[in-house]
């Protein structure tokens, strides 16, 4: 079965068109890597997923998403974001918070966690599976503004995980990482995709092929290539591509 | 040579346009003190606690109640109003809410005393703590629902996005998100807004009344610092314009004592 199938997107910001009728499936336990270059409207196509694009007023969203055949847009939207974690391209952790809380709080809100025990148990989970519990484990109380930007994201990653999401998207998490912080995140979403589907945004073609399953390429608003990274990566079918992963447009 | 010379008359110029500025506040820190100081020594603490005539007790308990009366009004309300501007600022009632607050920021205060005069004043058929406390609410809204939807907005999107992708409803993301991000900006907001109807004068006299007696309760007339130095310095007597620049400085430490921490709390961010 497919965690995620998309059909049709098509996606506005006021008069202009960013998605142009997009079709897509992804399949559970991989991760899908969605490049692009700036503009094309991979963020965009990433935040309709989770239902993040309703903030913005001004959207307008036409087609369906469906998360395990169940369409996004009938599901409470609480439910879908639980379901569909996010990570950002800018880590953005609660600086008020202590690391404990920024991974217990939405977790508290949402009822993951019945009690205190199972909450702290959950916390330590979700920190362990996001590769940060054994450096902040003696400072869980220390305010989370206080962790280097490659902790920072994956306090963002632990925090996701708390809620134990089916599908996490990432949108270009390593962009505002030095190449060590980036690394461990890689690294972070090898392990991770053996029990989530990942769905991973990102500028760089090099940085898809190192992490993916399978690539989809993304030009103008409209999927030009989707398919194994191999495939796409060493005999691309469409010219677009081919120029995209050889850095000729991008 | 003529170059330097035109640079040197500008700059000379800033430094004596800064130095007029700075005189007139100069001027007033220097006179409350100088006039009022020997006042607080002569008459010591009794001064503060004293009911007698001489003491100005009733009109510091009188501004005591009706700025927290106040506060207890105004401020959450405030907050609450701000909130919503931030969140929703495109809906109808935040763009007239918008101008509304600038225009009341600026409004003169001693008409927002005669609109309470003839909504509660004249219906309860006397001067009240309580019609004081409501002049000074309305008088203190508009700065603190200003900083509070500036300090909204200046919470980056990317948290707020972080909060909702999280699931959370948008009442949790405000109360425990945005706004405890925004807390520092909304709690300037709050002691500008105490500080300045502290200091009120205009929107009390058709309010609270100007009585040199303490309230018994909220619903009846009060004395107001402000209000008892503008009454005292209009008397022909020496002594009641010492009493008057005694309450000055009592006036003014209380404003300074609540300006300055938004001051420093400013600097520090």
């Amino acid at each position: 079965m497919n965690a995620i199938e998309i059909e049709r997107l098509w996606v506005k910001y006021g008069n202009v068109e960013v998605l142009k009728g997009i079709d897509l499936e992804i399949p559970k336990n991989i991760c899908f890597a969605i490049m692009g270059p700036s503009g094309c409207g991979k963020s965009t196509l990433l935040k309709a997923m989770n239902r993040l694009l309703e903030l913005n007023p001004d959207t307008k969203i036409s087609g369906d998403i469906r998360l395990f055949g169940e369409s996004v847009f009938r599901m409470d939207v609480t439910k879908v974001r639980r379901e569909i974690g996010m990570v950002f391209q800018l880590p953005n952790p609660f600086p008020h918070m202590s690391i404990y809380d920024n991974v217990a709080f939405a977790a508290k809100c949402n009822k993951i966690a019945k009690n205190k025990k199972e909450l702290d148990e959950l916390v330590i989970w979700a920190l362990k599976k996001a590769a940060l519990y054994d450096g902040v484990k003696d400072r869980l109380k220390s305010k989370a503004s206080q962790l280097s930007g490659g902790e920072m994201q994956r306090l963002c990653i632990a925090r996701a995980l708390a809620l134990k999401p089916k599908v996490l998207l990432m949108d270009e998490p390593t962009a505002n990482l030095d190449p060590t912080a980036a690394g461990k995140i890689e690294e972070l979403i090898h392990e991770l995709k053996r029990e989530y589907t990942i769905i991973i945004v990102t500028h760089s073609p090099t940085q898809a092929a190192r992490v993916a399953d399978l690539v989809a390429f993304i030009y103008l608003g409209k999927v030009v290539e989707v398919g194994d990274v191999n495939e796409v990566f060493e005999r691309p079918k469409h010219e677009l591509t081919q120029k995209y992963v050889t850095g000729r447009i991008g | 040579m003529l170059r330097e010379l035109k640079n040197k008359i500008f700059i000379l110029y800033l430094l004596a346009s800064a130095v007029l500025i700075l005189l007139p506040l100069a001027h007033i820190l220097y006179s409350v003190f100088a006039y009022g100081l020997p006042v607080l020594i002569d008459r010591g603490l009794e001064f503060l606690t004293s009911a007698r005539p001489g003491g100005i007790f009733p009109a510091l308990f009188g501004t005591f109640l009706m700025v927290s009366l106040s506060s207890l009004f105004g401020v959450p309300l405030a907050i609450l109003a701000g909130i919503f501007i931030a969140e929703y600022p495109r809906s109808v009632i935040s763009n007239l809410a918008r101008p509304l607050m600038l225009i009341m920021l600026e409004f003169p205060t001693i008409l927002v005393g005669l609109f309470v005069m003839i909504i509660l004043v004249i219906p309860m058929g006397t001067f009240s703590a309580l019609a004081g406390s409501i002049a000074l609410a309305i008088v203190m809204l508009p700065y603190v629902t200003t900083y509070t939807e500036q300090a909204m907005r200046s919470v980056p999107e990317n948290f707020k996005e972080g909060a909702y992708a999280l699931g959370l409803k948008r009442a949790r993301v405000v109360f425990s998100v945005t706004m405890k991000m925004a807390k520092r900006g909304i709690l300037t907001g709050m002691l500008i807004g105490i500080a300045k109807v502290a200091g009120e004068t205009a929107p009390l006299i058709f309010t609270a009344g100007v009585t040199w007696r303490a309230a018994g309760g909220i619903n009846e007339p009060t004395g107001a610092i402000p209000i008892w130095i503008y009454y005292l310095i209009q008397q022909p007597y020496a002594n009641y314009h010492e009493i008057a620049w005694g309450a000055a400085l009592i006036l003014m430490l209380i404003f300074l004592a609540i300006f300055l921490p938004v001051r420093l709390m400013m600097v520090r961010t």
